[in-house]
């Protein structure tokens, strides 16, 4: 059930010794050229592809090239979806088979979070009033589908019509952030908002939904995993949320403190010399050309 | 407008208060304890370091670009980042302390990486449910009318 990560060459099961080490030295050179081959194939088809993705958004968001930094992150993208089927072999290709798997829900998500945005009272960009209703279907049939990935047969089918053994990574986890969050807002809306008691309530509501999914999980077998697993998935869920916060944080800690410290060693800035008469006579005369003109 | 009444230690009890529920309800239940979590927890930790200095390395060259392209803070940065790199090396390699069920110290680092990607796009995906609802919300109240003089 855990992802058995192989570091894209041969699969193998923990604390074993690899094909290669069991075969010996006579086929060692084929064997190791098979290991070769399958990460040349799996760093093409997707770990270039991947890392194409945060390049080409940098390029885009820097104003160094737009339109090419925004094509090069979409064919990354594209790429990485498809691994599973460019390198079959590959263990990661399965995180883009999870995500090719859960976009048709994704977009259904988005598109149901803009309809509500903007179906309502907004300056700009407003839609027509039946988006908010046609939104918020969009959204329930999202998180239903998400629902039924698990409960019924719509689970992502990886390899020998096994799990994606990255799904029951991202379901724990989706469901333990999201009901944090709106819990969260929830309390933000009622506590800093001015009269928005009803508002807090509806995601309350919600964070009371996603945990309701939850404990669901927790207590029901899923359509290709149990009870016991999702349990389980969700400490190592809250591990996840809790390290990355922490590991994210110390980065930007780092960064701030290495912005800092070149800051700190920059010598004060000395007072400029005063204006030479050339300059003065300067000024003068661009102001002359601006004072004046007739009053209204 | 009335004073607000939340604070962050609110916020941040609210952000734990549904995590601790499901958590005490698997103890409740029989969960037992989960020592590959701390596994988790530190290959987290350690990975997510990595990956958003790699991203605010990139960052730093918008701050170069005010500051005449010095050369001491991207050399810091890259300092720190290999500083988060060295450390999981030796921690992934160090025995059973981080390794999981992987096959080595690389097939760990790159299981991280996939790892990061997939329970990244679930936070996000999560983010884009509660924030958007929680604009949803607000835009959705009925426009007051604050002044006579906007009728």
């Amino acid at each position: 059930m855990r992802p058995l990560f192989s570091g894209d060459g041969i699969t193998k099961t923990p604390n074993q010794p690899t094909e290669c080490k069991i075969t010996g030295d006579v086929h060692k050179s084929g064997c190791r050229r098979q290991v070769m081959d399958s990460m040349l194939e799996a760093a093409i088809w997707f770990w270039i592809p991947l890392c194409m993705i945060p390049l080409g958004m940098w390029l885009s968001i820097s104003g160094i090239s737009k339109k090419p930094g925004l094509i090069l992150s979409l064919i990354g993208f594209f790429l990485v979806l498809i691994s599973a089927w460019t390198v079959p072999s590959s263990d990661s290709s399965a995180a883009g088979h999870l995500l090719l798997s859960i976009l048709a829900p994704s977009l259904l998500l988005a598109y149901g979070i803009h309809g509500m945005v903007f179906g309502g009272n907004v300056p700009v960009g407003k839609l027509d009033s039946t988006a908010r209703w046609s939104g918020a279907i969009a959204v329930a049939i999202s998180i239903i589908i998400l629902c039924l990935m698990h409960w019924y047969n719509f689970t992502p089918l990886w390899r020998d019509g096994q799990i994606n053994p990255y799904w029951i990574v991202f379901w724990p986890t989706f469901l333990l952030f999201s009901t944090a969050l709106c819990s969260t807002a929830a309390i933000a809306l009622a506590g800093f908002g001015d009269n928005r008691g009803s508002e807090a309530m509806k995601l309350a509501l919600l964070s009371v939904l996603m945990l309701g999914i939850a404990i669901s999980a927790m207590l029901f077998d899923g359509y290709l995993t149990t009870a016991d697993e999702f349990r389980e998935y969700l400490w190592l869920a809250s591990a996840d949320i809790f390290g990355t916060f922490v590991g994210a944080g110390s980065a930007i800690g780092a960064f701030a403190l290495v912005i800092w410290s070149y800051e700190k060693s920059l010598p004060a800035p000395g007072n400029s010399p005063p204006p030479s008469d050339d300059e003065i006579k300067h000024v003068v005369a661009l102001a002359n050309t601006h004072i004046g003109g007739e009053e209204e | 407008m009335r004073e607000p009444t939340a604070s962050w230690k609110l916020l941040i009890l609210a952000a734990l208060l549904p995590i601790l529920i499901l958590i005490t309800i698997d103890i409740a239940i029989g969960g037992g304890s989960h020592p590959e979590s701390f596994k988790r927890f530190g290959n987290a930790i350690l990975t997510s370091y990595v990956v958003m200095g790699i991203l605010l390395l990139g960052n730093l060259f918008f701050y170069a670009d005010s500051r005449h392209r010095p050369f001491s803070p991207l050399v810091g940065m890259i300092v720190a980042i290999a500083f988060g790199v060295a450390i999981s090396y030796i921690l992934v390699s160090n025995d059973d302390l981080l390794l999981e069920a992987n096959s080595g110290v690389r097939a760990q680092m790159l299981s991280n990486i996939v790892h990061l990607l997939v329970s990244g796009t679930a936070m996000l995906l999560a983010a884009l449910l509660a924030v958007g609802t929680t604009f949803a919300a607000i835009t959705g109240r009925k426009r007051r009318v604050l002044f006579e003089e906007e009728e």
